[in-house]
């Protein structure tokens, strides 16, 4: 794979507005305030009080970057036709800024930066700046696509095409490789060219296909001869790379002969460079390139599935978990998640490796308690994704619904503080709802079995807990747009936090222990009457916990407006204004036999004292980093 | 091997036992009289001419007796007798068998509008119960509409079959276009064989006359009959194939038990008189087939398929009656194949006069090249055989990124296509994702028209917005395409008026508000090549000011900038708004700035604007306006 975000190949150039410099450390202040604070030293009190504070500060920041964009940049993009070379190129270096290797801070308008310099190439028909800002562009949709990872291809296919079609309009200026004199533009084209390869394609031969002709193009002695300047060593290694990386179709047994001998000759040629190096530096030889080796080697027969699987273990047990370094994070992160992922395809092997597995997890979460906060984090969201979504429950495992919550305690505190005040409002009226009706929840069989009144009411209370937690599970995947943005959302973000609810219900259906969750993540953002709301997916009449799924879409839509998303929307209520306002929608988005009950004040201000109460409970189980997973 | 019957041989009734049948279905007292009357006068006392013939017999016995005469006489009367018994033995089966068929079609009448009703009165008191929830008084609204659609055809098709009966039938001679039948037909049946997963091909063999004169209204119903009834007896994901072709030539059908299949007879081949041409219609379907038994009564009203998977499928039994009564009025043909288990084959032929071709002169650019982007070989062949008849050069690719390296070659090497069609489907993306990045490659002007099946009244908003501005209904036909590809040409001659008008914007008026004077130049650069009036004004006070000063109705659209100086486009609107005059309320104005926050959305929409667009602004994005506003 050819990604190389900017800051890179000494396109880096000095000098930024000030706003724009302001608007960068501001996006670093935010992603630092957002992130859990140690508990040490401090009482449960002070603690909670840091993290009000702590919104108050990120409220601010935002606030302010706000008004930087709408006083320095959008004036500029404004005037982007007229505007002049040292503007423009203030404005490529803070892109760059925004997104770069290793560095995610904003990617957004990374994006919409260079969609708006791509439409200025384009009117003045300005070939380079069009190939450049292809690139680039490409480069941010392949971001998004990453945060896509464990769904369906048929709901990421367009996101994925949008990304792949940049990549094609800049590669097929290769043709005119001759007549392009420039050095940078003829390496965007190369590193277009192979980025088309990006992504997920319907076929593995299709994509190694595609790696393979990149390769040939990159070793033309036609093309390193025109243009001497390029890294073409560097080119070739990082295709190899892309090649190797492509191991991963082998687990689903779909690579053809000559996929598999393209594969494994990349798979040799990294994994003998890494040695080499490896051994240079007096290091042990590098994780990944380990396991791609032992993999395609397993693949090819020259291994047993249980010999992949010890060296697999061997590999994992070599890692350090005082070591943030970006390979060790591989190895026990993302390596589990592969292990995890063949022993799903033979699971009669799971049973002689059950507390192997148990310790993995156990180590996982050790590992990213202490993890620095850092703009490396990316790498280990995108790590955890593979994990969770491989996710292996055993008898003495830790729940699979409670390692995802453990996983939002530490890095997005927020979305948890939301879910808990959630979960307890919505157990507050399901309560409510069940002494008036106990026949209530009766659409959800494990609630209708039970005869006892009590019992049934505490288990429809234990339901609406574990729902209400695990809501919002699919934010996993865009902590970067929940718990880091820095700034208001734009319309294609609003659109893809909207994936959340599918990623849930992914996440949630997976595992048996979450997998009666599945339907509140899934739903909660429908109307009641199915004429509005997202996803399109979920039908309300033909689920059987549609009533526990109401009850979590009022709360949660209750939390929204009167605190959570605020920042990212700019919708703000008090709370009895937005009872009023839901009581408004009775019918329409919300079920009127709930909306019923918000008539009552009496009902009004146990909801409320709910969400109160709730935030205070929340925050101390962050200080005490205790986790409700008794409900899960 | 297929049993065969044709509309043209007495099928299982006699003509005259049908003609009874008939009578006693639309006139049951005529039919319970007679049936009364004929039974008691065969069974009860003596008809008086037998009272007759046996008094002569008597006297004859006396005068003649044991003479060889009086035996014959004897024999003849007695053969004459059992001739007469046996007539009137058939006339009984024939008036029982009517009788029961009445009986059946009284039950089954009586069932088939009570399962309805029982629907519609169900679900009246389901959502009565449930009146305060709207979803599910929606889902029952559904259900009963569904339940009096179909009640309405059942009464229809009875009504059709007495005005048969009772010659009451007039066929219309009317001009009308086989593509618009066909495209209607197909609007009708697509979404019933959608919703039982069936393939549902549609093919356009050799069409010699678009134009014809006849009935549209019945024969549609005849199709719709025929196909609806495929769609019915095929079980879910089964396949159905419809053909449409016409012929100068007459084939003939074979007679049942005849030859296999449908062939033209090389000794009785005529060519039809000028004026007239053969349509020849097929439709196949691999479902549950009819027994021999079953076809000899296909066409007998009130006959059904009755087995255990058939109790389910509505229907009356009279659309194949209705549907040969209608063929053979007509002057056609029908015949029908069918394989219990295995599947059912119904042909048609009919002749139809040709109407008038209008001749309206495409004018295309001869010799340019025509982008065709689909996967589908059948289809993208028939889109280039077209083409080349209309002298220009298609050029095929199957996968979206080969589209995108074309065009991107062709616009560097200035030899862009005239336009592209895009079908169907393609082998690596959706078909909209590549017309939203061509429309952006290759800017507002390109036309870029899609070929589909789909219903465009689903598909005109997401394809509009891709960037797609004509749309060529499938069924596939010659004057559709081309007549669709010359009127984005601007290509039509001077008899096109109404296509002309249409693209033509020039009676319309836009108020730029914008303060940037390049800014400004672009946009009325953009704007009148669609020949629209553009007026400028450099800030929100002057387009205040200009409203305010214009006749009632004298703009049309606004597009409003919001930062500028003395005032902003959220005050200039909000004035507009207020102003007592009818179009202050309904004038559209579109906000036009880089302000891309969901917040500015609102704001912008808050302040009055009916939609946002960003900056800088595309011009494909400008021309979905206009055509939203002016032409859609």
């Amino acid at each position: 794979m050819l990604q190389s975000a900017a800051g890179t190949e000494g396109e880096k150039r000095e000098g930024m507005q000030p706003y724009q410099e302001e608007y960068i450390a501001n996006l670093r202040k935010i992603a630092a305030l957002a992130a859990r604070k140690k508990t040490e030293g401090h009482s449960v009190e002070s603690y909670q009080e840091a993290l009000t504070g702590n919104r108050l500060q990120i409220a601010q920041k935002v606030a302010r970057n706000m008004e930087l964009l709408r006083e320095g940049l959008f004036p500029l993009l404004d005037h982007l036709l007229e505007a002049g070379e040292e503007e423009l190129q203030e404005l490529q270096e803070f892109a760059g800024i925004l997104f770069r290797v290793g560095e995610e801070l904003d990617v957004g308008l990374f994006c919409q930066i260079h969609q708006a310099l791509l439409n200025r190439a384009r009117l003045k028909k300005d070939r380079n700046g069009m190939i450049r800002e292809l690139y680039w562009l490409g480069i941010g949709r392949n971001n998004r696509c990453s945060k896509l990872i464990g769904l369906e291809y048929a709901v990421i296919e367009n996101y994925t095409f949008e990304m792949r079609l940049c990549f094609t309009e800049a590669g097929a200026y290769l043709k005119y490789f001759d007549e392009i004199e420039d050095s940078e533009t003829r390496g965007y084209i190369l590193r277009a060219r192979a980025n088309t390869a990006l992504g997920q394609y319907a076929s593995a031969s299709e994509k190694i296909q595609r790696v393979r002709q990149t390769l040939q193009i990159l070793q033309d002695r036609y093309y390193q001869e025109k243009e001497p300047n390029l890294p073409w060593e560097r080119y070739i290694f990082m295709t190899h790379r892309q090649m190797a990386s492509s191991i991963s179709y082998s687990r689903e047994n779909v690579m053809t002969a000559q996929d598999v001998e393209a594969v494994m000759e990349s798979v040799y040629i990294v994994y003998q460079t890494h040695m080499q190096e490896a051994v240079e530096r007096g290091e042990h030889p590098p994780i990944h390139s380990a396991f791609n080796y032992y993999a395609i080697s397993y693949y090819c027969g020259l291994d047993t599935f249980d010999g992949l699987l010890n060296k697999t273990e061997h590999l994992m047990d070599s890692t350090e978990l005082s070591d943030f370094s970006a390979e060790n994070m591989y190895g026990i992160i993302s390596l589990p998640a592969f292990y995890l992922q063949y022993l799903k395809q033979f699971p009669e092997r799971i049973s002689g490796r059950t507390a192997y597995i148990e310790n993995l997890y156990r180590r996982i979460l050790d590992y990213v308690e202490v993890f620095p906060d850092a703009p490396e984090n990316e790498m280990l969201f995108l790590y955890l994704r593979q994990l969770a979504n491989n996710y292996i429950e055993t008898a003495d495992s830790i729940p699979y619904g409670a390692f995802l919550l453990k996983l939002l305690m530490r890095f997005a505190p927020d979305i948890y503080i939301q879910s808990y005040i959630v979960a307890r409002a919505s157990a507050v009226l399901c309560e409510i709802l069940m002494t008036e009706e106990p026949g209530f929840f009766d659409d959800i069989e494990e609630i209708r079995r039970i005869e006892d009144l009590q019992e049934k009411r505490h288990e429809a209370r234990k339901f609406a807990m574990a729902c209400g937690l695990l809501h919002d599970a699919g934010k996993i995947n865009f902590i970067y747009l929940y718990a880091r943005t820095g700034r208001q959302w734009f319309e294609e973000e609003y659109e893809m936090s909207r994936l959340h609810t599918i990623v849930g219900e992914s996440c949630l259906k997976e595992c048996a222990s979450t997998s009666r969750y599945a339907a509140a993540a899934l739903g909660h953002h429908s109307w009641y009457d199915g004429s509005r709301g997202y996803p399109a997916s979920y039908e309300r009449l033909a689920c059987r916990e549609r009533q526990m799924v109401d009850v979590i879409s009022l709360i949660d839509w209750l939390e929204n407006v009167t605190d959570a998303q605020c920042l990212f929307t700019g919708v703000r209520m008090t709370f009895d204004a937005a009872v009023k306002r839901a009581v408004s929608l009775e019918g329409r988005r919300f079920s009127p036999l709930l909306t019923a009950r918000l008539r009552d004040g009496q009902i009004v201000a146990q909801l409320k004292k709910a969400f109160a109460e709730g935030r205070k409970e929340a925050c101390r189980q962050l200080y005490e980093e205790d986790g409700l997973t008794d409900y899960i | 091997m297929y049993h065969k019957v044709t509309g043209r041989k007495p099928y299982g009734l006699k003509d005259q036992e049908l003609k009874i049948c008939k009578v006693l279905f639309f006139s049951h007292n005529y039919a319970t009289m007679k049936g009364r009357d004929f039974h008691n006068k065969t069974e009860g006392s003596r008809h008086p001419e037998q009272e007759k013939d046996r008094n002569c017999s008597m006297q004859n016995s006396d005068n003649m007796a044991n003479s060889d005469q009086l035996i014959e006489v004897q024999k003849k009367r007695i053969a004459e007798l059992e001739q007469e018994t046996a007539a009137l033995k058939e006339a009984l089966l024939a008036a029982e068998e009517a009788n029961k068929a009445k009986s059946r079609f009284l039950s089954n009448m009586s069932h088939d509008i009570r399962t309805p009703m029982n629907a519609i009165m169900g679900m009246t008191s389901i959502g009565l119960s449930h009146i305060d929830e709207k979803a599910r008084v929606h889902d029952c609204l559904g259900k009963i509409q569904t339940a009096a659609t179909h009640l309405m055809s059942l009464v229809n098709d009875v009504l059709d079959m007495s005005r048969i009966d009772s010659d009451r039938l007039t066929l219309n001679e009317e001009p009308f276009s086989l593509a618009d039948l066909i495209h209607d037909i197909s609007v009708i049946v697509r979404p019933q064989a959608a919703q039982k997963r069936q393939e549902l091909k549609i093919e356009i063999g050799r069409i010699e006359e678009e134009e014809l004169m006849g009935d549209p209204l019945h024969l549609r119903q005849i199709l719709v009959n025929i196909i609806g009834n495929a769609v019915k007896y095929t079980q879910e994901d089964g396949e159905i194939e419809v053909r449409f072709a016409q012929r100068y030539v007459t084939a003939k059908l074979p007679e049942a038990d005849g030859a296999e299949g449908m062939m033209a007879d090389a000794e009785a081949a005529e060519t039809l008189p000028a004026g007239k041409v053969w349509l020849d219609f097929t439709c196949k379907d691999n479902g549950m087939g009819m027994s021999q038994e079953f076809l000899q009564k296909i066409f007998v009203p009130f006959e059904r398929v009755h087995s255990e998977a058939t109790s389910k499928i509505e229907g009356t039994g009279l659309g194949m009656s209705i549907v040969k009564n209608l063929v053979e009025r007509m002057e056609g043909q029908i015949l029908v194949e069918s394989e219990e288990g295995v599947g059912s084959c119904f042909t048609v032929q009919i002749p139809m006069m040709t109407a008038l071709q209008e001749t309206a002169s495409l004018h295309l650019p001869e010799g340019a090249s025509v982008l065709i982007a689909e996967n589908r070989k059948e289809r993208a062949g028939q889109m280039a055989r077209y083409l080349r008849e209309a002298g220009l050069v298609p050029v095929k690719q199957e996968k979206g990124a080969q589209a995108v390296t074309w065009l991107t070659q062709a616009q560097y090497e200035g030899h862009m296509p005239c336009a592209m069609l895009l079908g169907e489907e393609l082998s690596d993306m959706q078909v909209l994702s590549l017309a939203s990045h061509v429309r952006q490659l290759a800017g507002k002007e390109f036309p870029i028209l899609l070929v589909s099946e789909a219903d465009w009244v689903q598909l005109e908003y997401r394809a509009t917005r891709a960037g797609i501005n004509g749309f060529v209904p499938c069924p596939l036909f010659k004057s559709r395409l081309l007549g669709t590809l010359a009127e984005l040409l601007g290509g039509m001659g001077a008899d096109d008026d109404a296509v002309q008008r249409e693209l033509d914007y020039s009676g319309y008026r836009i108020l730029l508000v914008e303060d940037i004077e390049l800014n400004q130049e672009i946009a009325v650069e953009l704007l009148s090549v669609t020949g629209v009036q553009v007026e400028v004004a450099d800030d929100g006070a002057q387009a205040v000011e200009k409203f305010r000063n214009s006749p009632e109705g004298y703009y049309d659209l606004i597009f409003m900038d919001i930062h500028m100086p003395v005032m902003d486009g959220y005050e200039a609107t909000r004035r507009i708004r207020g102003m007592d005059r009818p179009d202050a309320a309904s004038v559209w104005i579109v906000a036009m700035t880089a302000d891309a926050f969901v917040e500015d959305v609102r704001q912008a929409k808050e302040s009055g604007m009916n939609e946002h667009i960003s900056k800088p602004v595309e011009p494909g994005r400008l021309q979905e306006i206009l055509y939203r506003q002016f032409s859609g």
